[in-house]
């Protein structure tokens, strides 16, 4: 056998088996086949929504395509590794039997090259085959995600035949142009022609892309500069969930702070009834932990009697939790988080005493406009409606990403972001393309804790008609509250510093 | 001044000549060693165990990504209490991914490969004893070491090491109580940063004294090898953007124990209350993080294409295609790495008009990236290529750089980003451009230098078998990503069987994680070649890849200030291969020629052939590659 046929057979030998074990996970890998409902066994743990999945009753018909996945996954890598090494086995034992030089292990990396260039643009193929047909995931729900659409099928474009040109070059010259003895290489320093023509090529065409990229983004960021042309809704963030909140009747979105924030109202609005029974709880609740720091010495003699009567009666749990507890009180924690809690709650008092005390600014908080305001769990839509977003975060980073609209931006503490788009495709024209389980969401797209990957809205389009009947479902924020509670006329003395929050706190407490 | 350097070196020399009778001790060889030699070893192993470890994390995390609804006993022995019933938590699964990408990031791309491959090659190539300050160089790993400590303790602690991504973004990283990672762990990782950053500076600024000062007889800024090019300005990009980490790190350890509101603001948290923090803002984090973290990237890749650069001019036996241009492109990547960080920031609520400003710089890298990508490819052509592990390395670097450098295209585009940010898209984008792409450079340069570090050969078939394995399952793991991104799957969720639009990439997800097993057993053969060959490998010679630049003229044996004579003077620069004029194929730098020109263009008929004022040349040289490419035309 001459080198040329060895290596056509030794090519058919590797592509053979590499086709082989391809159609072998093609055949398993049939994505149609697969249904969530078999890979969702768990309930979710946390999230406001309703939307809960349960598991599978029956056993998934699935999972045997799963195990025929995995297991020809592991065929597919030891027959690699087979190839490969037989390969250089094989060089090896043949030049050891011919007499010629030693492995020549070039020959074979050089053919290598070429089989991976195919396999591998094969396989990029089958890709954007098969996986390019949720690239984007269809068609924009919203009118700015059309532009964005055809900006990235530009680029998509123009990307890959850079790629597959390239890439063609660079594994195909590795096997043209491997070492062959008496060869040498082309003593070619540079050109400088040719190295501005492949300059100013790309710098060209990048460009265009800038500019293209630029009038898309433009048209996406300022959709409504003045903010007079949209209808704004308030997305609210916590850790782990959403709220959406309508302006109601008004159209004016009520003044919202974090220093409002309490078990009832969860989104802090400047309502002056919840405010003020909200400092009524700070109070009692300064009042409380004001106690727990003078009793610390009753408290730590009490444990000591609890841990000394769960020895008496051998009760080893009770002892651990004691102890811990006695320790905690020793190394001065309990006394620190005592003390910053006090200092927290003081100063809020004090920031909201601010507030309430001057006119100007008060009229500026409480303008009665959060009366009517509804808070919701899930977030209905107005089809081809522009529609503002402003965006507010509790506690920390976290992102809203509607990904059919092509939506996303940053929902930051302390600093208001807002979001202007149109949405254009109802929840039910979507069910009709993407059958009936489909439902749009907004997921959290920041690193924001433990339940991260569950902190998620259901987004519903509809029509007007169906949106105002929706939102009559829904509860206000306040129309419906009890009448307010009677609060005690709070007064702060103009240098109650954190020094003396001691006799802060008891002045408060006693008017 | 370099004659001043060379009889100060000389000097130092002879006095060294005295004390080469007796060997130092155990503890001042291979410890507290000032050898810029076995430093560069010492950072070579630890940034290979941290590298193993990192990826060991990342194979326990893409397990749970692969099979969430499975439980896995295994895990529970491995994990303990963090996994119980055989199932990863969630928060530390988050631990995991924040500590594997620090990892990879500082400890491996940044110390491991420019850490082992500045100090080996910086006073070798350009002809120094030593570096600048020895002692400031054992510094430099030993702050790295101490901090490599730190960052792992952090495993130790009840609460978990830092879980809220290699960035710490702040509120979640300044707040103890936002989540168990944030507690101690994160105090761990912020010092374990400040430790590394110390250790950076200290290496950045040997480095910058030594290619500036040090330069033997004749190695004039324009002979200089690729590789010291890009390690000079690797240290730069250091010395100017790790400063603002370390800011940007006290402002948040300030934050977390002292209470500043450097980056906080308006935070009621669950369990607490409203906090009292007020008037900072968490984006100015962002803004200070990202003036590293973009240069960082660089920090990391430039010194991977100065490797390649100089693997692929000696294994291709031809001169490196456009030597200024690749010198120019360094630079202009270097410069405008420094003004490009917005991109990471699209849409964090940045002034709209910001992030046109930094969608314009960053197109504008890809030029000189696409500059590099050819010039490459330029070089390759009517070669004569020798398929050395490191060869392959660094023709896996240029496809890498290739696939992933494009999508830099789609992610730099500030209105395209408003979908794929934080993305999956994002995840297979850095992963093929800056992490597979620079650990490939950096195995090109152990497998390159290997006889100079060790005095021994590596076994090429195994060489082989590792790169192909290593390539074709990164390939496997990262590209199928890509389009998981494309289709709305965001990164760092935990589990994505809660979601039911997820549910047809389970398979695939099942797909990568075997790949990345794959990738995972290949590093074992590259772990057996690499240690067995240290002790029993083949014994070297003094030039064996046939190179030009002049660490090849060392002895094997090493010796503390490197040449046993005189340093030798550098007539050329490194890229004379295969020259028409010459027998042998190759012209080391410090050969004594005779007098030929500093820029030797080529015998008289190949400057014909390709002269500039030919007026078709540039053309017909581009387009005749097609024409060899689909082999029209004979070459």
């Amino acid at each position: 056998m001459n080198t040329t046929t060895k290596n056509i057979f030794k090519l058919a030998l590797v592509a053979g088996i590499i086709f082989f074990a391809a159609s072998l996970i093609s055949k398993s890998v049939d994505i149609h086949q697969l249904n969530i409902e078999n890979y969702s066994a768990e309930k979710p743990l946390f999230g406001t929504d309703e939307y809960q999945y349960e598991a599978p009753k029956e056993l998934p018909a699935n999972d045997a395509v799963a195990t025929r996945v995995k297991w020809s996954l592991l065929f597919f890598v030891i027959i690699l590794i087979m190839v490969i090494a037989n390969a250089f086995d094989i060089s090896a034992l043949t030049s050891r039997l011919t007499g010629k030089q030693a492995i020549n292990s070039n020959n074979v990396n050089k053919w290598v090259m070429l089989i991976f260039m195919i396999v591998g643009l094969s396989a990029v193929a089958w890709e954007y085959s098969v996986h390019g047909k949720h690239v984007m995931l269809g068609d924009s729900a919203s009118e700015h995600g059309v532009q964005l659409d055809s900006m990235f099928s530009i680029t998509l474009i123009l990307t890959t035949i850079v790629f597959v040109i390239t890439q063609i070059l660079l594994f195909y010259f590795s096997f043209r142009y491997s070492k062959k003895d008496g060869q040498k290489a082309l003593y070619y320093a540079h050109n400088n022609r040719l190295e501005v023509f492949w300059t100013l090529i790309p710098a060209i065409v990048l460009t265009l892309l800038v500019l293209r990229g630029h009038q898309t983004w433009r048209s996406i960021v300022y959709a409504d500069v003045d903010g007079t042309k949209s209808t704004n809704i308030e997305i609210f963030a916590f850790q782990f969930g959403w709220n959406a909140r309508y302006a109601g009747d008004d159209g004016i979105l009520g003044v919202a702070d974090y220093k409002f924030i309490s078990g009832k109202n969860k989104l802090g609005l400047a309502n002056p009834a919840e405010v003020d029974s909200l400092l009524v709880e700070l109070i009692a609740a300064l009042i409380a932990e004001e106690a727990a720091v003078k009793a610390l010495p009753q408290t730590i003699e009490q444990l000591q009697k609890d841990l000394q009567a769960a020895k008496d009666l051998q009760d080893n749990e009770a002892m651990s939790s004691i102890t811990k507890e006695l320790e905690e009180i020793n190394n001065g924690d309990r006394m620190d988080d005592l003390e910053a809690s006090i200092n927290r709650k003081t100063k809020q008092i004090e920031r909201i005493e601010a507030i309430k005390k001057d006119p100007k600014v008060f009229a500026t908080y409480f303008t009665k406009a959060e009366e009517d305001d509804v808070i919701t769990q899930e977030l209905h839509l107005v089809k081809d409606k522009l529609v503002t977003f402003k965006f507010r975060s509790r506690d920390i980073i976290h992102s809203a990403w509607l990904p059919h609209f092509r939506v996303q931006m940053n929902v930051v503490p302390g600093m208001p972001t807002k979001f202007t788009f149109i949405p254009t495709k109802t929840t039910k024209e979507a069910k009709a393309e993407n059958g009936e389980t489909f439902d749009y969401y907004l997921y959290c797209n920041k690193i924001c804790g433990t339940s991260h990957y569950n902190m998620k809205m259901k987004v519903v389009i509809e029509t007007q008609e169906e949106v105002d009947a929706w939102l009559k479902t829904q509860q206000m924020a306040f129309k419906a509250m009890p009448t307010p509670v009677a609060v005690p006329a709070v007064e702060i003395l103009p240098d109650s510093a954190t020094s003396t929050k001691d006799t802060t706190a008891k002045k408060l407490a006693l008017k | 001044m370099s004659t001043e350097t060379l009889t100060a070196t000389h000097t130092h020399h002879d006095e060294h000549a005295h004390h080469e009778h007796h060997e130092p001790s155990f503890i001042f060889k291979y410890v507290f060693s000032t050898d810029h030699k076995m430093i560069s070893k010492q950072f070579l192993i630890t940034g290979i165990i941290m590298g193993c470890l990192g990826m060991l994390m990342s194979l326990l995390f893409r397990i749970q990504l692969a099979w969430p609804d499975e439980s896995f006993g295994f895990l529970e022995t491995l994990l303990g209490r963090w996994a119980k019933d055989g199932k990863i938590d969630p928060n530390y699964y988050m631990a995991l991914v924040t500590i594997h990408g620090t990892i990879m990031v500082f400890y491996v791309l940044t110390a491991g490969l420019s850490g082992t491959f500045s100090n080996l090659l910086i006073p070798l190539q350009v002809g120094a004893r030593d570096m600048a300050s020895p002692f400031m160089n054992m510094l430099s790993y030993w702050f790295f070491f101490l901090s490599s400590v730190v960052l792992l303790s952090s495993f130790a602690v009840e609460t978990g090491p830092a879980s809220s991504g290699w960035t710490v973004y702040p509120p979640l990283s300044a707040l103890q109580k936002a989540m168990p990672g944030s507690g101690l762990g994160t105090t761990l990782w912020l010092v374990a940063i400040i430790l590394f950053i110390v250790s950076a500076l200290l290496g950045g600024i040997n480095y910058i004294v030594t290619v500036l000062n040090m330069r033997t007889k004749g190695m004039s800024m324009n002979r200089l090898p690729l590789t010291i090019w890009a390690f000079l300005l690797t240290a730069c990009l250091g010395l100017l953007s790790f400063p603002v980490l370390l800011g940007a790190g006290l402002f948040l350890i300030f934050d977390r124990s002292f209470g500043t509101s450097f980056y906080l603001s308006d935070i009621y948290l669950n369990g607490i209350g409203a906090l009292t923090n007020s008037g900072g803002s968490p984006i100015m984090y962002q803004h200070l993080f990202w003036f590293l973290g973009h240069p960082e990237v660089y920090i990391i890749l430039l010194p991977a294409l100065g490797i390649t650069s100089e693997v692929i001019a000696t294994n291709a036996r031809k001169p490196i295609f456009g030597y200024s241009a690749m010198v120019i492109s360094l630079l202009s990547i270097a410069v405008l790495s420094f003004i490009v960080w917005g991109h990471h920031m699209f849409i964090t609520g940045m002034n709209p008009f910001l992030g046109t400003v930094f969608m314009y710089v960053t197109l504008i890298i890809a030029v000189p990236s696409a500059v590099k990508t050819f010039n490459y490819l330029a070089t390759l052509w009517k070669g004569n290529i020798r398929f050395t592990p490191a060869m392959l390395f660094a023709i896996g670097l240029v496809s890498f750089f290739i696939s992933g450098g494009l999508t830099g295209i789609y992610l730099g585009n500030a209105a395209l980003d408003v979908q794929l940010h934080d993305s999956y898209f994002v995840v297979a984008h850095f992963h093929l451009v800056m992490g597979s792409a620079a650990i490939f450079g950096m195995f090109s340069g152990i497998y390159h230098w290997f006889p100079k570090m060790f005095g021994r050969m590596m076994n090429n078939t195994l060489g082989s078998l590792h790169f192909w394995l290593t390539f074709a399952s990164a390939y496997m793991v990262f590209f199928p990503m890509h389009f998981m991104g494309l289709a709305g799957v965001p990164r760092r969720y935990y589990q994505f069987s809660l979601i039911p639009e997820f549910g047809i990439w389970m398979n695939v997800n099942i797909f990568i994680t075997v790949a990345a097993m794959l990738g995972g057993a290949a590093q074992i053969l590259f772990l057996y070649n690499f240690f067995r060959s240290i002790f029993k490998g083949k014994p070297a010679t003094e030039n064996p890849w046939e190179s030009n630049t002049i660490e090849w003229s060392t002895p094997v044996k090493h010796l503390h200030g490197n040449w046993p004579g005189a340093i030798p003077t550098v007539y050329r620069g490194p890229h004379e291969y295969s020259r028409p004029d010459r027998e042998l194929d190759y012209f080391p730098q410090h050969e004594v020629g005779n007098g030929e020109p500093v820029h030797y263009e080529g015998p008289a008929e190949v400057q014909k052939t390709y002269a500039t004022d030919n007026k078709e040349s540039a053309s017909k040289v581009f387009f005749s590659s097609f024409a060899h490419l689909f082999m029209l035309r004979k070459a």
